[in-house]
């Protein structure tokens, strides 16, 4: 899985993308957040140092998700007015991309769904209580919020380093499924997933907390 | 659990029942006297009745 | 995102460093600050989860996301304040899980002019995230965020429908929290309203909370616990306070599937009524005597008693029945009875009585009594039999003819009646018990069984 090493156009650092979906990672040496075009790494931001959170994920831990294997790749770390929330990049074994939020302990594992961008609510009109139909379950609209990145880390799928306040529009369904309208880009995106159990996950290589 | 025991109670009424059937068993107050003698067929005033003594109903409303 | 960024200006390039030790465990475990108001030190139990933290000693509610601890409000406590049962920073195992309590508090809700509080403890663990225990007078409840979005269903009684699981509505209120202690990783705030709905079906309990303010809605669901599971789960000193009446969502003590019971109860009657045709068809119910006497009118001349021919009764030793049919009409007849043996001189003695009496008055015609009496002899076993008979009648009767015949082995239909009560018993008395128990329980509910007088 390894790809071809770079170097860091920052630090000179070795620069490894583990994952083929990768299209982000933050310098483990200065921080600087790189990414990879067909034919270089370019610096694109910089990262501070993460502010310390809660999460008992952490890069490379490990877990199983529908008879899966994961590892966790990147994180992006949110901030909004009550609090915050990670969003782990997790790469499955077949190589696809997923999403591990963690929310207060409350874990989730979400897709981006194959939706044409136009079908979807914009920003404007999304609100709570409203209802919207996708692969056949009925989602209703039970939070909005308003968030902005707090911090990234390791690999991610796409370039994230843009610290304006952008909507998330979470969605719920009556049978334990989940969704998010992320207002992020022009574009809106969908993430379809469904809550998760902490203990179903088989997580390895947990981070440890002094006294548990 | 109750129901099973239940289920096994009301078959021990139902046997119970059963028995009584076959056994001839009754629900009235029946005495039973032994050694009665042959004679009371030739004298029947010789045989007292342990409910002569009952007290008659007279009544009516 | 991406476009439109300003250019990052060049930095000059480091050179590269050696990577630092893996990230050890996270530390330190609780975080040590002071109140800003009253210098107390601050207790953080949950790393960085805290949003606000409550100083134990002055009640000041504090932003855990500010480094300064912001004072956000302070709240008077009563004095003699209720300490929490389970004191903040003890650890338990529930449910096979860790817990350290990290807050604590008490909620107040006003229905018909009276004030309930309950408490809550919130729990932590920093994999498997926060929960909750209440306590409402001795009552406990294990309580956790619902993962899925449970619908409401308007019905005669509203519903709520969660996993395919429907929990009935219990009541509508507006809570407030009156007291608060520890940590909370949400804005908490003494005073703020709520809306809460309950929904149950015990043991389990869904709950629905509105911020008046904000309308963000959390639904939760709930287990029962007994005082003594909280008490061995956090090894607490003493006795768990004994609950007092019935709580909304407390498992019945009667455990026994009342439906599936009653199902048993038709079956057995079912087969009461089988074994009742059976015995009937089975029974030989032969007339083995017959006779008709006559007592002549007035007082007896001389010894009134007199035996009947000898009869046969055959087959296996079972009951006899012998029927007295009198045409008496406002007097009596009393028979005295001996069934003998004649070969063993053994005998059953018995007396009937047949009466009838009718009229009318002011409330119309009556009767009493009848004309027909039966009694059944038990376990006679077969051989010759005669009957000795002594009628004895009123002094100034009229002539009464009266009929005597002897049955062999006949259904005793008093057993059925008997038995019937007594599969009945059990079911009525535990359909009873039931019955009272969730009429206990929903008395204080939206939707009495009963309303009482008052209401």
């Amino acid at each position: 899985m390894t790809q071809p090493i770079a170097n860091c156009p920052n630090c000179g650092a070795k620069v490894v993308f583990q994952w083929p979906s990768s299209v982000q990672t933050v310098c483990t040496y200065c921080q600087s957040i790189l990414v990879r075009s067909d034919v270089d790494v370019k610096k694109v931001g910089q990262v501070a140092d993460l502010p310390p959170d809660s999460s008992p994920i952490q890069l490379n831990t490990e877990g199983i998700y529908k008879n899966k294997a994961f590892v966790v790749a990147g994180r992006i770390l949110y901030e909004y007015e009550q609090g915050g929330w990670n969003e782990w990049h997790i790469v499955m074994n077949d190589g696809t991309s997923a999403w591990l939020s963690d929310a207060q302990n409350e874990f989730a594992v979400s897709f981006a769904a194959k939706v044409p961008p136009q079908s979807l609510p914009n920003a404007s009109q999304v609100q709570v209580e409203q209802q919207y139909v996708w692969n056949g379950e009925t989602y209703i609209v039970t939070a909005i919020t308003i968030a902005h990145y707090k911090g990234v880390q390791g690999e991610l799928p796409f370039q994230y380093w843009d610290k304006t306040d952008v909507k998330f529009a979470d969605c719920r369904t009556h049978t334990g499924k989940f969704a998010t309208l992320d207002y992020s880009d022009e574009q809106p995106t969908l993430y379809l997933g469904e809550f998760v159990e902490f203990d179903d996950l088989k997580f390895k290589n947990l981070r440890q907390f002094e006294g548990w | 659990m109750f129901a099973k025991l239940y289920l096994l109670y009301g078959f021990m009424v139902l046997g119970g029942i059963a028995t009584a059937q076959y056994r001839g068993w009754s629900l009235d107050r029946i005495s039973q006297v032994k050694n009665v003698p042959r004679s009371i067929r030739d004298n029947p005033g010789a045989y007292r009745s342990i409910y002569s003594s009952y007290h008659h109903y007279t009544g009516g409303k | 995102m991406g476009a439109g960024q300003p250019p990052i200006p060049p930095q000059p390039p480091r050179p590269p460093q050696p990577p630092g030790p893996p990230a050890g465990p996270a530390k330190p475990q609780v975080k040590s600050l002071n109140c800003p108001q009253c210098g107390a030190a601050i207790t953080l139990r949950s790393f960085q989860q805290a949003v606000t933290v409550v100083c134990e000693s002055c009640h000041s509610i504090l932003d855990a996301k500010d480094p300064n601890l912001t004072v956000l409000q302070q709240f008077k406590a009563a004095t003699g304040e209720l300490k929490p049962m389970i004191p903040l920073g003890t650890r338990g195992k529930l449910r096979g899980t860790d817990y350290e309590v990290i807050g604590f508090q008490r909620r107040t809700i006003f229905s018909d002019g009276e004030q309930f509080d309950w408490h809550e403890y919130l729990l932590f663990n920093p994999y498997k995230g926060f929960r909750y225990l209440s306590e409402y007078q001795g009552h406990w409840n294990d309580i956790s965020v619902c993962k899925s979005e449970p619908g409401i269903e308007h019905r005669i009684v509203d519903r709520a429908n969660y996993l395919g699981e429907y929990y009935r509505h219990f009541q509508t209120a507006e809570a407030t929290t009156s007291f608060v202690l520890g940590e909370f990783p949400w804005q908490v705030r003494v005073g703020d309203p709520v809306i809460v709905m309950d929904f149950v079906k015990p043991p389990h309990i869904l709950s629905y909370e509105k911020d008046k303010q904000s309308g963000e809605v959390t639904w939760s669901v709930g287990e029962y616990l007994y005082g003594k599971e909280v008490w061995q789960a956090f090894k607490l000193q003493g006795q768990p306070p004994e609950p007092i009446g019935v709580f909304e969502n407390q498992p019945s003590p009667n455990t026994v599937n009342l439906k599936q019971l009653w199902g048993r109860f038709l079956l057995l009657c079912a087969c009461l009524l089988g074994l009742l045709v059976m015995s009937d068809l089975f029974s030989s119910n032969k007339v083995v005597f017959s006779a008709t006497y006559q007592l002549a009118s007035g007082a007896p001349k001389g010894e009134a008693s007199f035996v009947t021919d000898v009869f046969e009764l055959k087959g296996r030793e079972s009951n006899v029945e012998i029927l007295t049919e009198a045409n008496v009409a406002n007097n009596w007849i009393y028979l005295n009875y001996a069934l003998i043996d004649q070969d063993t001189g053994r005998a059953w003695d018995f007396g009937r009585e047949v009466s009838y009496y009718s009229g009318s008055d002011s409330d119309g015609s009556w009767t009493e009594g009848g004309r027909n009496d039966k009694v059944i002899v038990p376990s006679v076993p077969p051989g010759h039999y005669y009957l000795r008979i002594e009628p004895e009648a009123d002094a100034r009767h009229p002539a009464i003819s009266y009929k005597v015949e002897v049955h062999r082995d006949v259904a005793v239909f008093g057993f059925y009646g008997w038995g019937l009560l007594i599969l009945f018993v059990p079911v009525a008395l535990l359909t009873f018990k039931a019955i009272s128990f969730e009429r206990a329980r929903w008395a204080e509910s939206d939707h009495p069984i009963l309303k009482s007088e008052s209401d």
